[in-house]
């Protein structure tokens, strides 16, 4: 083996820390994950005695992370969470029964399409929180102005993805179903509804994002409980770490959404796993 | 054909065109005619474009003709119906149920009751070869036996005529003849009478009793005739087909059909 060869073998193992598309061993993934974190929160707790930055608007992380232990502990704050995740369930379960029908009947039959579709793309194109004021004349103060700028902020875009997955439900399944004798309404039931309800389960997980950022709207708007009334009721206080406790929640409330949507879908499609043949 | 033998599918003087997204019509089947007898495995073949598909469509009721009749015992058809199950290239196993669900699929939306259901379909899973898959899903499984489960879910529900339009046209060459082989065992033992599109020339002459050859633009029957050197017989094994004598003469002569009613096409598509 001649020297240059030997140079190069040895390059060729020496383990490097970047290659393209290579994968890396689960302790590194786990290493790494973490480090961002321990970066982000050690930056965060330096930042006031470096003096970076003010303590009165930039509180660091223990002082936020007592700030949420006491409005846990001694300020109720569980309220506003139970009424924020009140308000997120029951405006999405509106929304879904009106929106998931209507999207598998414009995307399966066109007559369907052609007499809602005009109607929902143009409702689509209304920013909900345009409707905050008319919604807070018409129905006053309580939870109802919100759950339904909840509801109108989600339903047109959730039917029209709905419409466009059920498109995509393959003729060719339709037709087999056809030459076995199905008639319209079988076909419905038993091919386009079980086709597209994987789809449908992602679309409405996607939708459950943007439902939390309306009902932080709503809550900061126009709301006197929540969390998102909270944070303001924080702001009038200065106190900046109930807000960034409250931005935290908020964040580890949806992740936990997203997770349980996650979980359901495998429960409801064990199918859907490819055992590698 | 000899006197005794019935006219199952018939189709006469059929014309098909289609509306182009440029407002222009295409003609895609135009004055085509042949019959299908009973317990017949016929084969339609022809170049890409010649309207195979289109003819196949129509006789499962998927597709209107704009001219002409086509009947299956004497009964016209005019649209889908269980009396005429078609089997696909794409795949069309429905994923979310099992490979016995599947097969049970068509039996259970015409009322067949549980018990017979489950043995029928228990039947038919062990003819396509399936019987340890039975409780497994679709996506567990290769691209020929989804197919096979597509025959058995089609069989079990007793149509009067199978249709397949080029159903092992997406498998490897291997899968593929050994699906043909299992194809000549189930029409045999099942007795059904199939109409299946090809392009596939050894496909057409190892399976057909009967083969309708398509010319393209407007797709119309060029020749339609029963091959003669395999004397109505059928081969559970494909090279004793192969090697009869008048295979090769038979396979030279649909050859150049295939070369000169495909280069026609191509000719005709250039202006
Ligand atoms: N739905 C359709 N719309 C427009 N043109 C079509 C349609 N179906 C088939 N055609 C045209 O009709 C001709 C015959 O098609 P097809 O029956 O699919 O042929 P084959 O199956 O022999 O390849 C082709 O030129 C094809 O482009
Ligand atoms: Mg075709």
């Amino acid at each position: 083996m001649s020297e240059a060869e030997s140079k190069m073998k040895r390059r060729t193992r020496h383990k490097r820390w970047f290659e393209f598309k290579k994968p890396i061993s689960t302790p590194a993934v786990f290493t790494l994950g973490i480090s961002v974190w321990v970066i982000f929160f050690g930056l965060w707790e330096l930042s006031v005695p470096m003096g970076w930055v003010t303590e009165l608007l930039v509180p660091g992380p223990s002082k936020v992370a007592s700030a949420l232990y006491e409005l846990f502990t001694e300020k109720a704050f569980l309220n506003d969470v139970g009424i924020s995740v009140y308000r997120i369930i029951v405006s999405f379960i509106g929304a879904a029964l009106v929106a998931v029908p209507m999207g598998i009947l414009m995307g399966s039959f066109r007559t369907v399409e052609a007499f809602l579709n005009p109607f929902v793309s143009a409702w689509r194109y209304l920013p909900a929180p345009s409707f905050i004021p008319i919604l807070l004349m018409w129905f006053g103060t309580g939870d109802a102005p919100k759950l339904a700028l909840l509801f109108i902020g989600v339903v047109w875009f959730m039917a029209t993805i709905i419409m466009d997955h059920t498109k995509n439900v393959r003729t060719e399944l339709i037709e087999t179903a056809q030459t076995l004798g199905a008639n319209r309404w079988q076909i419905l039931k038993s091919i386009v509804i079980p086709a597209v309800l994987p789809d449908v389960m992602i679309a409405l997980r996607q939708m459950l994002a943007v439902s939390w950022t309306y009902l932080v709207i709503a809550e900061i708007v126009a709301s006197t409980n929540g969390i998102g009334a909270m944070m303001m009721r924080a702001k009038r206080f200065i106190h900046t770490d109930e807000i960034i406790a409250g931005i935290i929640v908020i964040g580890v409330l949806g992740l936990l959404f997203d997770y349980l949507f996650r979980v359901i879908h495998r429960l409801m499609f064990p199918y859907l796993e490819d055992h590698g043949r | 054909m000899n006197p005794a033998d019935k006219i199952k599918l018939s189709v006469h003087q059929v014309g098909k065109s289609f509306r182009l997204r440029d407002g222009s019509m295409i003609d895609a089947v135009s004055d085509t005619s042949f019959s299908v007898l009973e317990n017949e495995f016929c084969v339609l073949l022809g170049p890409s474009g010649c309207g195979k598909s289109t003819v196949l469509r129509m006789i499962a009721g998927l597709e209107e003709p704009d001219s002409g009749i086509l009947s299956l015992d004497g009964h016209e058809i005019f649209a889908a119906d269980r009396e005429r199950g078609m089997v696909f290239q794409n795949y069309t196993s429905f994923d979310w149920l099992t490979v016995k669900q599947n097969v049970e699929y068509g039996m259970k939306l015409n009322g067949v009751p549980g018990r017979e259901r489950s043995e029928r379909a228990d039947e038919f899973i062990d003819l396509v070869k399936l019987s340890k898959f039975k409780d497994a899903y679709p996506k567990q499984l290769s691209g020929g036996m989804k197919q096979r489960v597509a025959i058995a879910r089609t069989l079990a529900n007793e149509p009067a005529l199978l249709l397949m339009d080029e159903p092992f046209g997406a498998l490897d060459a291997e899968t593929r003849w050994n699906m043909q082989e299992l194809m000549i065992s189930i029409v045999e033992t099942t007795q059904t009478t199939v109409v299946m599109v090809t392009h596939d020339i050894e496909e057409a002459l190892y399976l057909g009793d009967h083969i309708v050859f398509f010319s393209s633009h407007p797709g119309t029957v060029f020749e339609d005739s029963r091959p003669a050197f395999k004397a109505g017989k059928r081969f559970l094994l494909k090279e004793d087909a192969v090697s009869l004598d008048g295979y090769a003469d038979a396979e030279r002569h649909i050859m150049r059909l295939m070369r000169e009613q495909g280069a026609d096409y191509l000719t005709k598509d250039d202006n």
